[in-house]
C-alpha cells in the first residue's frame, strides 16, 4: 500500500529511506563474492534491443512510491500482465542487487549510474524505433538525443529531471537573498537543514566557492570542508527527509530537491503561501533519472511496452501530478509549468539541461577523497 | 537371566548409537548454518579489511594495512568515545526504566503477567525504523507534543529533535525491551519467600532490595546490559533520523563507507577495529565483575 499524496499523511522523500533500507541493501549485497572482483569488463558489447512485445509479467525495480499507482494499474489492465514490484532505497543498493545477478525487467538509474551500468555491459540496448512515443523525448534538437551520460541514448530513456535548491518558510524567515549563503542565514539559526547526501552537500559548498560540483582536488575539498563545518553553528541537522523536516516545523530553511518541495507545497500544505523555493544564483545541480532495461532481464519485451506506455503524454502528466518532478515528455511540459506556476524556480526548462552541474561517475580515488571529506564534515 | 540381560544390552546398544547419530544430525544443521552465515561473513569482513577498492569502485581482496592506518584518526576516535557515551547512557536509562517495570509485572502482575509482557513486546513487532519516524512526527517543533505544550501554556515549545537527547531517547526506546525481558525472567524465578525473609532480616524494603533481590537477579541484569549496549553502540538509525549536526556515531561512519563512500575495505577495518576495542573493554569488565564476585563470596 502506498499512500497517495492527496492524503494528509506526508510521504517521505524517496531518498530519505536510505538509512533503514541500507542495512537491508548492504546485507543483500554480499551473496557469495559475485560483487567482489577485480576484472570488470569495460565498455562491454551492448546486447541488442528487444522488440516491444509483451513477453511475460513485468519485474519492476524502482524507488518506493515513484510512479503513480493509477498508471501502474492502467498498464496491468490494458496489457493483461502483472507488475511484480520491488524497491531499492539507494543507487548503491540497486547496483549491488544487479551486480549480484538479480533479474529485473526495468530499473530506474540516476544518470551517472547509467554510465557505470553501460560500461559494465549490464544494460540492454533500447531501440527508439520500437517505441511509438519515442518522439516525445527524442525530437530534433532534444537534449536527450545525445545526453552526457549515454552517448547516442543507446541504453536509456529519460524519466524525470530535478533540481536542488533551497526551500524555506515565508512566515518564519524573510531575509532570503537567493544565494547558497541562505543556508547560513542567522534568522533561521537552529532551523537550517542540509541534505544528508554526499554529492548534494559537497556540490552546495563547491558552488559557493566557485568550484565544479564534481571536484576531487585535495585543496578545494579542504576549503569546502572548512566552509561546511562553519555551517554547524547555525545548522540543526543533516537530513534527506526534507518533506517531514519542513512539515514538522523543525526546518525553516532546507537544502531541498525541487520535486519534494513542490509536493510539500502543492500536495501537503494547508497554506501553500507559507513555503517558497529558490534556485541559488551561484548555480544549481540539475540531474536526471532514466528508464533502463538490464541485460539479464527475462521479459525485455514487456519492459519496452511499459516504457512506451509511460512516454504517453497523458501518463507522464498523471505521474507528474503524483511525483511533482517534471518529466521531459514534450506534450506534458505545459502541464508541469501549470503545476509549478506559483513556484517557477521548481521548474526545469529544457535549456537548463545544458548545465555543468551534473553528478558524474568518478574514479575510486576521487570518490574516496570526496567521501572522506564528507565523513569528516559530519563527524567533526 | 544372563541371556535376558545380554539381549537387553544388545537391544540397547544400537538404540544409543542411533541417538548419538540423531544428535549429530540435529547439531549439523545449526552448525552448518552458523558456519555459512555467521563465521563466513565475519571472515569476509576480516579479509576485506585488508582489501582495497578497484578503480571501478569494486571492493577487492588484497593484503594491505592502509585501512587500519586510516582508522587511526582523531575524528574517528572522538566518534568512538561519543558512541560509547551514548550507549552507556542508553544502558543506564534502560535499567532505570526496565527494572521497575519488570519488578512490578513479576511481583504484582498476578494473572495479568503474560498479558502485560505481551503488551510490552507487541509494539516491538513494528519495525524500529517505523517507530523512529513516528517519534519524528510526535516530537517535531510543530508536532503533537509541542502543540500540546503550547496549548496548555506550559511552555512555548521544546526542541526535542536533532539533539543528543533525542538520539539516546531513540536508542532507549528501540532497545529497552531487551532489558525488560531478561530482568523479568530472573525476577520471575526468584522465590518470593526470599524477599519476605529478607524483610525480616534487614528491616525495610530498600536494604532488602540491595541485599536480596538485586544480587539474585544479577545474571538477568548483566544479560540485559549486554543486549542493550551492543546494538546501541553500533546503531545508526537513531542518530540519522533523530540526531543533529553533532551526533554522528560509529554506526553512521561504518554505514557511510558501505554506501555513498563505496569504501567497503575501510568500513570493514572500522568494524574489525570496533570489535577489537569492544572485546578489550568486555574482558576488562568481565575480569572486574568476576573478581568482585569472588571477593563478595
Amino acid at each position: 500500500m502506498t499512500p497517495h499524496p492527496r492524503l494528509a499523511l506526508p510521504r517521505t522523500s524517496r531518498r530519505s529511506l536510505l538509512t533503514g533500507g541500507l542495512a537491508l541493501g548492504a546485507s543483500m549485497a554480499l551473496p557469495g563474492c559475485a560483487y567482489i572482483r577485480d576484472d570488470v569488463p569495460v565498455d562491454a558489447p551492448l546486447p541488442k534491443s528487444a522488440k516491444a512485445e509483451i513477453d511475460g509479467d513485468l519485474v519492476y525495480f524502482n524507488w518506493a512510491d515513484y510512479l503513480a499507482p493509477k498508471v501502474l494499474r492502467g498498464f496491468q489492465e490494458e496489457f493483461g500482465v502483472r507488475i511484480i514490484e520491488s524497491n531499492f532505497d539507494s543507487m548503491e543498493g540497486m547496483y549491488a542487487k544487479l551486480a549480484a545477478g538479480n533479474q529485473y525487467d526495468i530499473v530506474f538509474p540516476i544518470a551517472k549510474w547509467v554510465v557505470k551500468l553501460r560500461q559494465e555491459g549490464k544494460l540492454r540496448a533500447i531501440d527508439p524505433a520500437q517505441l511509438d512515443n519515442a518522439d516525445q523525448v527524442f525530437y530534433a534538437g532534444s537534449y536527450f538525443n545525445d545526453p552526457w551520460y549515454d552517448a547516442g541514448s543507446r541504453v536509456s530513456i529519460p524519466f524525470t529531471v530535478y533540481k536542488t535548491g533551497i526551500g524555506w518558510r515565508t512566515d518564519k524567515v524573510s531575509s532570503m537573498t537567493g544565494s547558497w549563503h541562505d543556508l547560513w542565514n542567522d534568522d533561521a539559526s537552529g532551523h537550517i537543514f542540509t541534505l544528508d547526501d554526499q554529492d548534494e552537500a559537497l556540490a552546495m559548498a563547491a558552488l559557493l566557492l566557485g568550484y565544479g560540483v564534481n571536484t576531487a582536488k585535495a585543496s578545494e575539498l579542504a576549503e569546502m570542508k572548512k566552509l561546511l563545518i562553519s555551517q554547524k553553528d547555525v545548522l540543526r541537522a543533516y537530513s534527506s527527509d526534507d518533506i517531514n523536516d519542513m512539515t514538522g516545523g523543525d526546518a525553516w530553511v532546507h537544502h531541498m530537491w525541487s520535486g519534494d518541495f513542490l509536493y510539500l507545497r502543492q500536495g501537503l500544505a494547508n497554506d501553500p503561501t507559507k513555503f517558497d523555493f529558490e534556485a541559488p544564483t551561484e548555480g544549481t545541480p540539475i540531474n536526471s533519472d532514466t528508464y533502463a532495461i538490464p541485460a539479464n532481464a527475462k521479459h525485455p519485451g514487456t519492459a519496452m511496452v511499459f516504457i512506451d506506455y509511460l512516454l504517453r503524454p497523458e501518463n507522464a502528466i498523471r505521474n507528474m501530478r503524483y511525483l511533482y518532478y517534471p518529466f521531459p515528455v514534450k506534450d506534458a511540459l505545459p502541464a508541469f509549468s501549470e503545476l509549478a506556476k506559483d513556484v517557477p524556480a521548481c521548474n526545469v526548462e529544457v535549456s537548463d539541461l545544458e548545465n555543468e552541474n551534473v553528478y558524474r561517475l568518478l574514479s575510486a580515488d576521487d570518490q574516496q577523497r570526496r567521501s572522506a571529506t564528507w565523513t569528516e564534515v559530519k563527524a567533526s | 537371566m544372563a541371556t535376558v540381560a545380554a539381549t537387553d544390552r544388545a537391544a540397547k546398544a544400537p538404540r544409543s548409537a542411533q541417538r548419538t547419530w540423531l544428535w549429530g544430525a540435529l547439531l549439523a544443521l545449526p552448525t552448518a548454518w552458523m558456519v555459512a552465515f555467521f563465521v563466513s561473513s565475519m571472515a569476509i569482513i576480516v579479509l576485506l579489511s585488508f582489501g582495497r577498492t578497484t578503480n571501478d569502485g569494486y571492493p577487492a581482496f588484497a593484503l594491505r594495512t592502509a585501512n587500519y592506518r586510516a582508522i587511526w584518526n582523531d575524528v574517528y576516535l572522538e566518534l568512538f568515545v561519543r558512541s560509547l557515551v551514548y550507549a552507556l547512557a542508553t544502558v543506564v536509562i534502560s535499567v532505570l526504566i526496565a527494572y521497575p517495570v519488570a519488578y512490578t509485572i513479576a511481583r504484582h502482575g498476578g494473572r495479568y503477567k503474560n498479558a502485560l509482557i505481551a503488551a510490552i513486546v507487541v509494539p516491538f513487532f513494528a519495525s524500529y525504523l517505523i517507530r523512529m519516524y513516528a517519534w519524528k512526527a510526535l516530537l517535531s517543533d510543530e508536532g503533537l507534543v509541542n502543540s500540546g505544550l503550547r496549548k496548555t501554556g506550559l511552555s512555548d515549545g521544546v526542541t526535542f529533535l536533532n539533539t543528543p537527547w533525542a538520539v539516546v531517547g531513540g536508542l532507549v526506546y528501540g532497545f529497552v525491551v531487551y532489558m525488560i525481558l531478561p530482568i523479568y525472567a530472573s525476577l520471575e524465578r526468584l522465590d518470593g519467600s526470599l524477599i519476605e525473609a529478607g524483610k525480616d532480616l534487614y528491616h525495610g524494603p530498600v536494604r532488602t532490595f540491595f541485599s536480596v533481590t538485586l544480587p539474585a537477579t544479577r545474571p538477568g541484569l548483566y544479560g540485559g546490559i549486554l543486549l542493550v549496549f551492543l546494538p546501541a553502540l553500533g546503531d545508526f538509525v537513531s542518530a540519522q533520523l533523530l540526531g543533529g549536526a553533532n551526533t554522528y556515531m560509529m554506526g553512521n561512519l561504518v554505514q557511510q563507507q558501505f554506501a555513498e563512500g563505496q569504501n567497503w575495505p575501510l568500513g570493514s577495518a572500522l568494524t574489525v577495529g570496533m570489535m577489537a576495542a569492544l572485546t578489550v573493554l568486555m574482558v576488562i569488565y568481565l575480569r572486574a565483575t568476576s573478581t568482585q564476585a569472588r571477593e563478595g563470596s
